[in-house]
């Protein structure tokens, strides 16, 4: 539906944003949008994940809660008192800290919600088909690594009950020599033989064109530059100036040469996805929150975003300009809607 | 087209050639059956197609290749992919993405073409392929055979001149295997594309090949040319051709059709009469060793087997067959403890399995999974068999003296080697033997004829027999029908879970088209399901 490349901003400014308040009303907020948007936008792929990110919450929340009630002695509100002795924990446990752990729990669950809604939105191939030319081959091979994950996970339950039946059973470490043996042979062999299919598919090809002499030269000169500079930007801060410029021009050569020796690889790519108004739009949405997080906007009040339940707890505020920049957010979710709408 | 010229090939430490002044020709638009048993170097003259030997293994080569002009060992696999396609046994094994479209467009990608062009090569081959319904569907939920045509489109994607193909029907059930090998003969047919395939089960592919190249084993000369004549010089062939041998039928049929010809000539030469006795009568249900009652069982509330109810008694043989996923591996998980059916009941001898440990059940339960190489880490063969008895607390009191289960396996030559190095085989021997030293009552085999050729196959059976006599009960899951016919009593039939039928295996196997075996269909009616049965049936006396 989104180009993988607007995928990933939205991750990154849900990300951002997530990190950048601590008002549990904002959090919340993100986090039913990033639900949303994975339970619009992931489709049928697997419904069960949708309610992943509050079985995560469940666990999160009352555990950041505990951990930061005993540990943090602050607030105003006592709810009862640990004895002094104990280490750590002794101390009065306050329901503002209990609040404040909760509000970290939020945070992670919102963060966690994000990145599940970008895992399901997102195919990896998609992904690895945006790591440039140069690098097409190692992209490859995180592909292979990413898929051979579940296909590792099947060989070693296979291996554990293969041992299993000839009266196996492990108790202690010695007793994994049976499963890790034929584990790390299987694997060897099973990798050889992908090995062995990919070449007789052409893999492999681009490798065994060398790059040109000017190309290896230039990319030695702009790590020299790298180096150089960050030295100096160590050793002489009086060149602080000029240190950052080295670097800099030390990078751009680096990219350039990436670039270069992308041009010669004659790798092509069968799926081609093309920016569409659809992801503008996406990105827009965006950039609105983004904007309203990080700029000083006239009308909005930025102090909303850094809500402390400290000393006493009171009602977080909330400031409706920040709360509707929020929902730039939601944008993937309204198009994904409006596409299946469309579809129907 | 191909050439091979004295051609002799040793892998790197090996004490032996595996091909040996093989001279050979191949011409364009052939379909080439490679046969011959484990080890003998199919999969070794295959790979030098490509130039995977010696470019992946190493070794030493002498003598030379040529496909369509070019020299593998010169050029290599990366750029002979262009002229020769090839196919693996596995398909699963050669995947590099996740779905059918991409995993087509993947070698076209390799080769940097347009996009434009790889669009019309991929609806290429998928139509070809009859792929097209599955271009978006996620590799891993296609069935075996759809599999194994995926892999084959993407080997074609290409257009290479020559489809070279290792075993690739050895892991599907006989209706996916017609799948891929009927797909195979539209290529050869319609394309003109050069076809060379290995295979043990001749019987499934001789009716549409050309030539047939036998590799009969180190010392004896390679034989190459129409089926017809090297097929009378091979010693063990499928049942028709040992039936044709036997009778006299020339040319041999490749057939079933030109066989059915011959069998009634013969009947009426011989003057035979069906007389209605059946030589492969119902079998008396000995006592009771394994009840499955009412089993079921779900993966993640997904059904896998429903109400699943068999017997197998004591020295019976009850063959379980069905397609890929039909629930034959589940329900030997469930017998021995692997996986909790949702319901139903297991005895053995009376007493109830559910609930027990695997470790406990496999003392009297030997269970041989579908990969024995998964079973095996010692570093000898005879310390495979003490690793059991040392888990089962038996080492004291073995059931059997590991020598005489070892003699017994065929193996007591190789007590000391490294069972990994062994014959395709001889492994399975070894699994077979490292869950049989606490001389369970009951065997369960998981397809355990995979990749075997026609001797370990017999070797097997007659192993199974001998079992049998001192009462062991087999249950033996197998797409093998011609196996089916020659070892077991008994027959169950799984489809989706259920039991469509069970049977004595004469009933069963004839019920079924797919699961005739090759005598049955030459002699409708009779009852006969191997060599033996027509011979004897015959009254055919070779003097």
């Amino acid at each position: 539906m989104l180009d993988a490349r607007g995928w990933l901003l939205w991750a990154l400014v849900a990300l951002v944003a997530a990190s950048s308040t601590r008002n549990p009303l904002y959090v919340v907020l993100l986090l039913l949008i990033a639900m949303i948007v994975g339970g619009v936008c992931a489709g049928d792929r697997d419904r069960r994940a949708i309610m992943s990110p509050l079985r995560f919450a469940v666990v999160a929340i009352p555990l950041a809660a505990l951990f930061n009630g005993l540990t943090a002695h602050l607030g105003d509100t006592v709810l009862f008192h640990l004895p002094d002795w104990l280490p750590l924990v002794g101390g009065s446990v306050t329901l503002e800290a209990l609040i404040f752990g909760a509000m970290n729990g939020l945070t992670l669950t919102t963060i966690f919600s994000g990145f599940t809604t970008f895992n399901r939105v997102t195919p990896l191939r998609d992904l690895v088909r945006l790591t440039p030319r140069a690098f097409h081959e190692a992209g490859v091979v995180l592909s292979i690594a990413l898929t051979f994950i579940p296909q590792t996970t099947r060989s070693l339950n296979r291996i554990r009950e293969a041992q299993a039946v000839r009266g196996h059973r492990v108790r202690g470490l010695r007793d994994w020599l049976p499963i890790v043996v034929p584990f790390l042979i299987s694997g060897l062999e099973r990798s050889m033989g992908l090995a062995e299919a990919m070449v007789s598919r052409g893999y492999g090809a681009i490798s065994d064109q060398a790059q040109p002499p000017r190309t290896q030269r230039l990319l030695v000169l702009g790590l020299f530059l790298l180096l150089a500079g960050w030295l100096a930007l160590l050793f002489l801060p009086t060149w602080k100036g000029i240190a950052v410029g080295v670097m800099i021009l030390g990078a751009g050569i680096i990219v350039g040469v990436v670039w270069l020796a992308g041009r010669t690889v004659s790798h092509t790519a069968y799926r081609i996805h093309h920016w569409t108004a659809r992801d503008t739009f996406a990105a827009l949405g965006c950039g609105l929150t983004l904007a309203v997080i990080l700029l000083p906007l006239p009308l909005m009040d930025r102090g909303t975003l850094y809500y402390s339940p400290y000393p006493r707890l009171t009602l977080p505020p909330f400031d409706l300009f920040i709360g509707l920049g929020l929902l730039g957010l939601v944008v993937p979710a309204v198009i994904g809607a409006a596409h299946r709408v469309d579809q129907t | 087209m191909i050439h091979f010229d004295h051609l002799t090939y040793t892998y790197p430490d090996a004490p032996y050639a595996t091909l040996t002044e093989l001279t050979l020709d191949i011409a364009e638009g052939e379909f080439v059956l490679v046969a011959g048993p484990s080890g003998a170097g199919k999969s070794t003259l295959l790979r030098c197609l490509n130039g995977l030997v010696p470019h992946f293994t190493g070794g030493i080569l002498n003598g030379s290749i040529s496909v369509a002009g070019l020299d593998p060992v010169i050029e290599g696999p990366r750029l002979l992919s262009r002229i020769a396609g090839f196919v693996f046994q596995d398909p699963e094994a050669q995947f590099v993405v996740d779905r059918v479209e991409d995993e087509v467009a993947f070698a076209l990608e390799n080769a940097g073409l347009p996009p434009a062009d790889m669009r019309v090569r991929v609806e290429e081959v998928l139509h070809v392929l009859d792929l097209t319904p599955l271009r978006d569907r996620e590799l891993e939920t296609l069935s075996g055979g759809e599999k194994q045509r995926v892999a084959i489109a993407a080997a074609l994607a290409l257009r290479p001149r020559v489809l070279v193909l290792d075993e690739p029907t050895s892991q599907l059930d006989p209706q996916s295997a017609q799948e891929v090998l009927g797909a195979l003969v539209r290529l050869n047919r319609d394309l003109g594309l050069t076809i060379i395939l290995a295979e043990h089960r001749l019987e499934r592919v001789l009716s549409h090949i050309d030539r047939l190249i036998c590799l009969p084993g180190p010392d004896k000369p390679v034989l190459s040319g129409p089926p017809g004549p090297v097929l009378h010089q091979m010693d063990l062939t499928p049942p028709l051709i040992a039936l044709g041998k036997e009778l006299g039928w020339e040319p041999l049929p490749l057939t079933i059709e030109r066989g059915q010809a011959f069998a009634k000539e013969t009947v009426a030469a011989l003057g035979f009469q069906a007389s209605g006795q059946n030589p492969n009568p119902e079998p008396l249900k000995p006592e009771t060793l394994l009840q499955v009652k009412d089993l079921s069982f779900d993966y993640d509330g997904t059904p896998a087997l429903h109400d699943i109810s068999l017997t197998v008694g004591a020295g019976e043989l009850v063959a379980m067959m069905g397609r890929n996923g039909s629930g034959k591996t589940t329900l030997l998980r469930c017998i021995v403890g692997l996986l909790s059916p949702r319901q139903g009941e297991i005895l053995l001898e009376g007493e109830s399995l559910v609930g027990q440990e695997t470790a406990d059940i496999c003392c009297d339960i030997g269970y041989l999974p579908q990969e024995p190489d998964a079973l095996l880490f010692a570093d000898t063969i005879a310390d495979e068999l003490a690793v059991t008895l040392r888990n089962h607390g038996l080492v004291d009191s073995p059931p059997i003296a590991p020598a005489d289960l070892l003699a017994r396996l065929g193996l007591d030559d190789l007590t000391t080697s490294y069972p990994r190095d062994l014959s395709v085989g001889q492994r399975q021997r070894v699994a077979l033997g490292a869950v049989t030293i606490t001389r369970p009552r009951l065997l369960l085999l998981d397809e355990p004829t995979r990749g075997m050729d026609y001797p370990a196959k017999r070797e097997l059976v007659r192993l199974l027999r001998e079992w049998q006599a001192e009462g062991t009960g087999v249950l033996l899951v197998t797409h093998d029908v011609e196996l089916v016919a020659q070892a077991a009593d008994w027959v169950v039939v799984l489809d989706q879970g259920e039991v469509v039928a069970a049977g004595p295996s004469a009933t069963v196997l004839t019920a079924s088209p797919l699961l005739v075996p090759q005598v049955a269909r030459l002699f409708p009616g009779t009852g006969w399901l191997t060599v033996d049965d027509a011979l004897t049936g015959l009254n055919f006396d070779p003097a």
